[in-house]
């Protein structure tokens, strides 16, 4: 191979790409001797600092994130050449276009300034007690985008790709049939899953591919706040590139997929996520990676340093205060509802903080609704405002809470979701079932059905029945009992009554 | 892609027949009405299938219980007595074990079979030289979890038993010889498509259907909205059992739940009765499994439209019992 480093760099690439699809995919009954989807977020300083500063909690990420900035500080922008899966992924959709957009250095300079916006945005916020760093951060939208999308899409077309071969071809008694059976208990999982405005997410991440179709790494170089983070901290990092006898033909600055080198060769450390290509792309072999020595790291400063007035400047920090502040005040009225105040609109996951608070935590990565094992758990459109899209929400009609489950609350890198006992789970409410009477079999049309009763978990059941006499039959009408019915909607699940199920379970 | 819309381009500014204006109509109109039967072709197909036939057996008595401490022992001698695994299971066959693991709960909450009448059952059918035994059940809660708690999928694995989950797409329309509310309802491939069909239950309580025994075991092997069987159950039940004709039904009353039944979840609610029961006949079957939860087994729709029907012996009186404590 004539370029070692640029391998070992995809193979990182690849390698913490294939790890994190790993940790998402297993992220399934039973959790206990699996890799916690946790970690994935505990690493993302952008998600632990400014959660914890909005939250005013110290998240045990923090820690973790923190060794990952320390890394940072001796070896630059690393983690978004190396780690980061949403830069993996755009690095492909980029080598799709083989004619992309080559910046001048005017606009690498402005276009850079933008993410700094953005994280200045998501610290503003975060000051005042609002926490929008799942916007932008590309874990987050990569977990996401894996949980939700990807997942679902390869499990169906491969399930489906089996019943048509097992159905058509009548492998019914054959070793097919069987390989089907033991992927499903293992990887492809029992359901299906489909998660409603799955579309709008997908349309999310398809945003940042077609920008990184446009010009290299458009999210990375203009919006990341993430990005943004690792910049200021990679700004005096002791790795750096080193060119000697320069003979200024520019072929570096061209190919830099971050835009990060300059007309007169030198760079800009902040932007550098170390691809490696610029080393091999040097037709003289000039240009290598090495530790700053004193004697040097004068120079390189001297060439590395802005222009004076190339930062953020005052008017543009108060610009960026200001819209803030409004955004905010918007945001703020707007959850402010007099009249439900913190009353619920969807039902929440079992050990959801209270409405406010879990929409502020919530990061919307999609581990809980990756893991419930019903299915149940879906985003969020616009049900609970707009700020809370994305975050989950229960569907009885498509999964119930389960009873002897409390995963969702394991996986919540933000505690959004408190971690519970079992004990606690099964008495903690998360809604109230309430029987229609117009509709049901038995009060409306008179027909013994209590299917509802039958389901119910609670074990001095929250089902209540009433008997009756009807035309000398016995009428057993079922009836909740506030007090002992939980919530979990497994009635609104199991009732027979379409479309309208008889049985439906308000928040709580 | 600029060629594309250039051509694009010239179909468009081009002057187009009748032929082929009626070409483009009826071929998206033949595209649209093959779509749905094309997809129901490929991924849903449901072949309509008639009932079971049932291996007749002889055996030396009607109905057999033991009582005893050990569960997997219980079972052994009953199906002993009952003339053995071999008079049931033949070299070859594909045996299906169907028990009750519909609840996500513990073995002493005694919602699901006990796990080692399961073992025992995989066991003898293997030794009388069964194929294959597959294990299964529809759940009514999330199956993996009612797999793993309910202790049978690893104890049936241990006597190397299939455990699967059942698949709904993989089913077929149920026809009846006779006009049946359960016309066409969908019921698992698997169920049919075997040698011998062994019934395990359990004895519980259920508040609409009074006690859940074998006839209402068997919903486990239906697909689609099975709470409408809940409407008219007693009738759906005996059709549901006159289609499927297992050809043992073995009764699990080693702990039986009283109260708040199918799914339990107390354990105050519990009796152990240490006792399993078997016979050839589900309709005695069950008619012994309420005498021994104190219920008049005619005051059960299901027994009683049974017994009308001729399906089975339902007097205890009539029948000949053999009886056993360990």
């Amino acid at each position: 191979m004539k370029k070692p480093w640029v391998l070992i760099r995809r193979l990182s690439q690849c390698l913490f790409l294939v790890f994190f699809v790993y940790v998402l995919w297993s992220t399934t009954f039973p959790l206990h001797g699996k890799i916690s989807p946790e970690i994935l977020f505990q690493i993302d300083p952008l998600v632990m600092f400014f959660t914890s500063l909005s939250e005013r909690v110290l998240l045990s990420g923090v820690s973790i994130s923190m060794g990952f900035l320390l890394l940072s500080l001796i070896l630059g922008r690393f983690f978004c050449g190396w780690i980061c899966p949403l830069g993996t992924m755009s690095d492909w959709m980029a080598s799709l276009n083989s004619r992309k957009k080559i910046l001048n250095d005017e606009t690498n300079r402005w276009i850079r300034k933008v993410k700094y916006l953005s994280l200045g945005i998501v610290a503003i916020f975060a000051i005042l007690g609002i926490q929008i760093a799942w916007v932008f951060d590309p874990i987050v939208i990569a977990a996401r985008f894996v949980s939700l999308n990807v997942i679902p899409a390869v499990t169906w077309t491969v399930e489906k790709l089996f019943i048509f071969s097992i159905q058509n071809f009548n492998l019914h008694h054959s070793f097919v049939y069987d390989a089907y059976r033991a992927l499903k208990q293992s990887f492809l999982g029992i359901k299906i899953y489909y998660f409603s405005n799955a579309l709008v997410i997908l349309l999310y991440i398809l945003l940042i591919f077609a920008g990184a179709l446009i010009f290299s790494r458009l999210w990375c170089r203009v919006l990341c706040p993430l990005g943004a983070i690792f910049a200021l901290v990679s700004k005096r990092s002791l790795l750096e590139r080193q060119t000697q006898e320069c003979a200024q033909c520019q072929i570096c600055q061209k190919r830099c997929r971050m835009g990060a080198i300059h007309n007169d060769a030198s760079y800009q450390k902040s932007e550098c996520i170390l691809c490696m290509d610029c080393v091999y792309d040097c037709p003289g072999g000039k240009t290598r990676f090495g530790w700053q020595d004193r004697k040097t790291a004068e120079v390189s400063l001297t060439t590395v340093k802005q222009p004076a007035g190339k930062g953020i400047t005052r008017k543009e920090f108060l610009f960026l205060f200001f819209t803030s502040l409004v955004s905010l005040a918007a945001g703020k009225i707007n959850s402010k509802n007099k009249l439900t105040g913190n009353q619920r609109k969807v039902i929440r996951p079992p050990g959801a903080l209270t409405e406010a608070e879990f929409v502020d935590r919530c990061i919307r990565c999609g581990n809980c609704m990756k893991v419930c094992p019903t299915n149940g758990l879906q985003p969020v459109m616009m049900e609970s405002g707009a700020e809370g899209i994305w975050t989950p929400k229960l569907v009885p009609e498509i999964g119930y809470c389960e009873y002897a489950c409390t995963m969702c609350g394991q996986v919540c890198p933000t505690g959004a979701i408190g971690k519970l006992s079992l004990p606690t789970k099964q008495n903690t409410k998360i809604g109230i079932a309430v029987v229609n009477h117009a509709t049901c079999y038995t009060w409306a049309y008179h027909k013994n059905c209590l299917v509802c009763e039958e389901h119910c978990p609670v074990s001095d059941k929250a089902i209540k029945v009433i008997e009756e006499v009807y035309n000398g039959h016995k009428l057993l009408k079922p009836q909740v009992d506030p007090n002992l019915c939980i919530g979990c909607g497994i009635c609104q699940n199991v009732c027979p009554q379409r479309p309208m199920r008889a049985i439906q379970v308000r928040p709580f | 892609m600029n060629q594309f819309f250039y051509r694009l381009e010239n179909i468009l500014k081009e002057q187009i027949s009748r032929r082929t204006f009626l070409k483009i109509i009826l071929s998206g109109l033949l595209i649209l009405i093959s779509q749905n039967a094309f997809l129901k072709w490929v991924f849903a197909k449901q072949k309509p299938s008639g009932p079971r036939t049932k291996r007749e057996v002889k055996t030396p008595y009607d109905l057999v219980a033991i009582e005893g401490k050990d569960p997997y022992q219980n079972t052994v001698r009953a199906v002993e007595a009952l003339g053995g695994m071999s008079q049931f299971v033949r070299k070859g066959d594909i045996v299906v074990v169907k028990p009750n693991m519909a609840w996500d709960r513990t073995p002493e909450q005694a919602a699901n079979t006990e796990p080692q009448v399961v073992a025992a059952l995989v066991a003898l059918a293997y030794q009388a030289g069964a194929k294959r035994v597959n294990v299964f059940d529809v759940a009514c809660n999330d199956e993996k979890m009612v797999y793993e708690r309910s202790g049978i999928r690893k104890a049936a694995l241990e006597k190397g038993a299939l455990v699967y989950f059942p698949n709904h797409w993989d089913i077929v329309k149920a026809r009846f010889p006779y006009k049946s509310p359960m016309e066409n309802w969908p019921i698992l491939r698997d169920a049919i498509d075997c040698d011998v069909f062994i019934n395990v239950p359990v004895v519980k309580h259920h508040r609409l259907a009074t006690l859940t025994l074998s006839m209402k075991n068997l919903m486990g092997v239906c697909s689609g909205v099975r709470g409408l069987m809940h409407i008219d159950i007693g009738e759906k039940l005996v059709d549901l059992t006159d289609y499927i004709k297992p050809e043992l039904t073995v009764m699990d009353a080693t702990r039986v739940l009283l109260r708040n039944g199918p799914s339990g979840g107390n354990v105050e609610d519990v009796a152990v009765l240490n006792k399993v029961f078997a016979s050839t006949d589900y309709v005695l079957a069950d008619a012994y499994g309420a005498a021994l939860m104190k219920q008049d087994p005619m005051s059960i729709s299901y027994i009683r439209i049974a017994t009308e029907r001729n399906l089975g012996l339902s007097d205890l009186s009539k029948a000949n019992i053999f009886e056993k404590k360990v």
